[in-house]
C-alpha cells in the first residue's frame, strides 16, 4: 500500500514538474481546460468507482453506448490503438482508459462486460461505467457532452474523448480525426513529463530549420 | 475464428466504415471547420448574421426558411435580438458538434453564444461576453471549431491595436489561452486546420483602430501581407510567408491528399495558392487574378472549383482549379450590388450569397440574401430567392455570414 502511494506521488510529482513548465493559460502545449468534478460511478463488475480514484494517473475518458452502430464502435477501436501504443511505449501502467455509458437504461454491468469481449477489451487499464439516469445526466452536463434521440432510433452525441492529467485537469478533448494513437502517446508523455530523446531528435530539425517567432 | 476475434473484425469493420463516413462527409459544407459536424439532410434553416444598419436598434440573427418545400420558403421566419446595438455583428462559426453558433462582432467585441440545437427555427441567445476583458484581444473576427473548444481569431490587440492573436475558449465560453501573433506579422484575419498535415494557416488584415474609419480615411500602410505556417497541435510558428495586401479567407484544398491552399487577397485583387512539399515546407504563390475586391473564397466539395466574391466589380466568379498552373474562370455571375459572404451547401449545388462587407465599407443600401444555383455548365442566379433585408420592421439591416440547419 505504501509502495502504491509512493508510486502514485512520484506520477503526481512528474504531472507537477509539468504544470510548473505550462503554469499560466498561455503558451502551453496541453493548456488546462477546465477540471470536471469527481463522480462515483459503477463498473463493468458491479462495483462503485470513484473518478479521484485515478489521481495521479493520465486518464483517457470516452463516451460510448453499446448498441450504438454509429461512431461508437470508431471510438473505442481508436481507443483500443492508442491503448496498443501506450503499451509499446512502456506507458500503460501510468495510464488508465475510462468509457462511459451514454445509454445507462440498456448498459446495465453485464452488457458493458459483453461490450468489452467483443473488443477483447482488459479490464486491468481500461474500465466502463454505468450508473442511474440521473448520475449520467449529470456527468455529461458536467463534461459538456449531451445525448439525444436520433431519427434512425439511435442516440446523436458528440464523439469526443477526454484527456485527463495527474490532477484531474483536462488538459485535451479529440474527435476522431483528431484522436490518432501517436499524437495520443505524444500528449501523455507529455502531461508525464517523459518525452524521449528520440522525440526530441526527431523535432529538432524542423523547429531549427523554420523561421520562429 | 473465434467468436470473439469474429466480432472484433466485425466491429473494426464498422469502425472502418464509420470513420471512412466520417471522412467522406467531412469536406462538405466547404468553409466550416473540419472538426464540426456535417448536415446529414438538405438544408431548412439559413441564418444570417445581421447588422442594423444606422445602428440604432439592436443587430439580431435572422433565420430564412429554406426548405424548399416549405410554403415560407425564402421568408424570414425570426429574429433573434442580440441585445445590443452597434456591435458590427460579423462572422459565425458552429460549435464541433453543431448545437451552438458563436457570433462575432467587430466593433463591441462581443462574442454571442447562441443556441440553435433546441429549437432550430427559434436559435436563443445563451450568452454574451465581452472578449476583450480576459483576453485582451479586440476585434474578433473567425469563430473556429476544434473538438469541445473554439479557437477564436482576432483582428487587434491592446486598445485596438496590434498584435493581433488567438484565443480559445470552451464551448460554453470559459477562457482557457491566448497567443499573440509575432511582431514581424502582428496582422490577424482568418484561420484555417488541416489535422491530416498537423498544420494551422492564418491570415492578416487590419486592426480595429483602421478598419473603425471610413473607408476613404483607412490607412493603407496597416495592412498586413502575411500568411502563417503554424505546427497545429504545438500551435507553434512555423513559416511566415509574404503575399499580396490583405489575404484573408483561407481554405485547404479538399482533394484527397493535397498539401495546398487558397487564400483571396483583396487589396491585390487575386487568389493566391499556398502549397507544401513532402517535408511539410510550405511556399505561396499568385494563383489567378480575379475582380475587384476579392472579400469571400469557398470552393466545391471535390475542390476542383474556387468561388470568390468580387465586391468591388459587383460578381462572383468560379475557377476550376485542378490544373494549378492553369487556373480557368470557368463561369461568373452578377448577383447584384456588393456580393460578400457565400455559404455553399454540402452538396456544392446551392450557394447562398449576402452583400455586406462592413459598414465602414459598404457602398450601398440595397441588402438582400440570394441565391446561387451551380450546375454542370457553372453558376445561375435563382430568381424566385430574393431575401430584401431593406423593409425589416427595424429598417434596413446588413446582412453577413450564415449558416444552415
Amino acid at each position: 500500500m505504501l509502495g502504491l502511494g509512493l508510486f502514485a506521488a512520484l506520477l503526481i510529482s512528474d504531472a507537477e514538474t509539468d504544470d510548473r513548465q505550462d503554469a499560466g493559460p498561455t503558451n502551453s502545449r496541453l493548456a488546462i481546460i477546465r477540471t470536471p468534478s469527481d463522480f462515483t460511478l459503477t463498473t463493468q463488475d458491479d462495483k462503485p468507482f470513484r473518478l479521484s480514484s485515478l489521481r495521479g494517473k493520465v486518464v483517457l475518458v470516452s463516451f460510448v453506448f453499446t448498441t450504438c452502430n454509429g461512431t461508437c464502435p470508431a471510438t473505442t477501436h481508436r481507443m483500443v490503438l492508442a491503448k496498443e501504443a501506450l503499451a509499446k511505449a512502456g506507458l500503460l501502467d501510468k495510464v488508465h482508459l475510462l468509457s462511459i455509458t451514454l445509454d445507462p437504461a440498456r448498459d446495465k454491468p453485464a452488457a458493458l462486460r459483453d461490450y468489452m469481449r467483443l473488443y477483447d477489451i482488459d479490464a486491468k487499464h481500461w474500465t466502463f461505467l454505468t450508473g442511474s439516469q440521473k448520475q449520467i445526466d449529470k456527468v455529461l452536463s458536467d463534461w459538456g457532452m449531451w445525448v439525444r434521440p436520433a431519427a434512425n432510433g439511435q442516440l446523436d452525441h458528440p464523439s469526443r474523448v477526454f484527456l485527463l492529467d495527474g490532477h484531474g485537469r483536462l488538459r485535451e478533448i479529440y474527435d476522431l480525426q483528431f484522436f490518432r494513437p501517436r499524437w495520443v502517446r505524444e500528449d501523455v508523455q507529455l502531461l508525464l513529463n517523459k518525452v524521449s530523446d528520440a522525440s526530441q531528435k526527431r523535432l529538432r530539425p524542423r523547429d531549427a530549420s523554420t523561421k520562429r517567432r | 475464428m473465434t467468436p470473439i476475434r469474429y466480432w472484433t473484425v466485425i466491429a473494426g469493420s464498422l469502425a472502418l466504415l464509420a470513420g471512412l463516413l466520417g471522412l467522406t462527409l467531412a469536406p462538405a459544407e466547404t468553409c466550416l471547420s473540419p472538426f464540426v459536424k456535417r448536415l446529414d439532410k438538405p438544408e431548412k434553416y439559413l441564418y444570417v448574421f445581421c447588422v442594423d444598419a444606422d445602428a440604432k436598434d439592436n443587430d439580431f440573427l435572422a433565420v430564412i426558411d429554406v426548405d424548399a418545400q416549405s410554403p415560407k420558403y425564402g421568408q424570414i421566419l425570426y429574429q433573434l435580438d442580440l441585445g445590443s446595438a452597434g456591435n458590427e455583428t460579423h462572422h459565425f462559426g458552429f460549435t464541433d458538434d453543431r448545437t451552438h453558433i458563436w457570433g462575432c462582432s467587430l466593433f463591441s467585441n462581443r462574442l454571442f453564444i447562441i443556441d440553435v440545437a433546441s429549437d432550430p427555427s427559434k436559435p436563443k441567445l445563451v450568452k454574451a461576453f465581452d472578449s476583450a476583458k480576459e483576453t485582451g484581444l479586440t476585434g474578433p473576427h473567425s469563430p473556429y471549431a476544434l473538438p469541445g473548444k473554439m479557437l477564436i481569431s482576432f483582428l487587434g490587440g491592446k486598445d485596438g491595436g496590434i498584435p493581433a492573436g488567438f484565443a480559445e475558449f470552451t464551448n460554453d465560453g470559459k477562457f482557457i489561452r491566448k497567443f499573440e501573433l509575432p511582431e514581424e506579422a502582428p496582422y490577424g484575419y482568418d484561420v484555417a486546420i488541416n489535422p491530416d498535415l498537423d498544420r494551422m494557416v492564418t491570415s492578416s488584415f487590419t486592426p480595429p483602430r483602421n478598419y473603425r474609419k471610413p473607408l476613404a480615411k483607412m490607412d493603407l500602410k496597416q495592412f498586413g501581407d502575411k500568411l502563417l505556417i503554424w505546427d497545429f497541435r504545438g500551435r507553434k510558428l512555423l513559416q511566415s510567408l509574404t503575399t499580396a495586401a490583405a489575404p484573408l479567407e483561407c481554405r485547404w484544398s479538399l482533394k484527397k491528399d493535397a498539401k495546398h491552399g487558397y487564400v483571396n487577397c483583396a487589396l491585390a485583387d487575386s487568389i493566391w495558392v499556398w502549397e507544401g512539399d513532402a517535408q511539410n515546407q510550405y511556399t505561396v504563390r499568385k494563383l489567378c487574378d480575379t475582380g475587384k475586391l476579392p472579400v469571400d473564397l469557398t470552393q466545391s466539395p471535390d475542390g476542383r472549383y474556387l468561388f470568390v466574391s468580387c465586391f468591388a466589380s459587383d460578381e462572383i466568379q468560379q475557377w476550376d482549379v485542378s490544373d494549378l498552373k492553369n487556373p480557368k474562370l470557368f463561369s461568373t455571375v452578377k448577383p447584384g450590388v456588393e456580393p460578400n459572404m457565400m455559404h455553399l451547401t454540402g452538396d456544392g449545388q446551392r450557394m447562398y450569397v449576402t452583400n455586406s462587407l462592413l459598414s465602414t465599407m459598404d457602398r450601398s443600401e440595397d441588402f438582400w440574401v440570394r441565391l446561387v444555383r451551380i450546375g454542370p455548365d457553372g453558376m445561375k442566379m435563382d430568381p424566385k430567392f430574393n431575401v430584401d433585408l431593406t423593409k425589416l420592421k427595424t429598417g434596413p439591416a446588413r446582412g453577413h455570414d450564415m449558416l444552415m440547419y
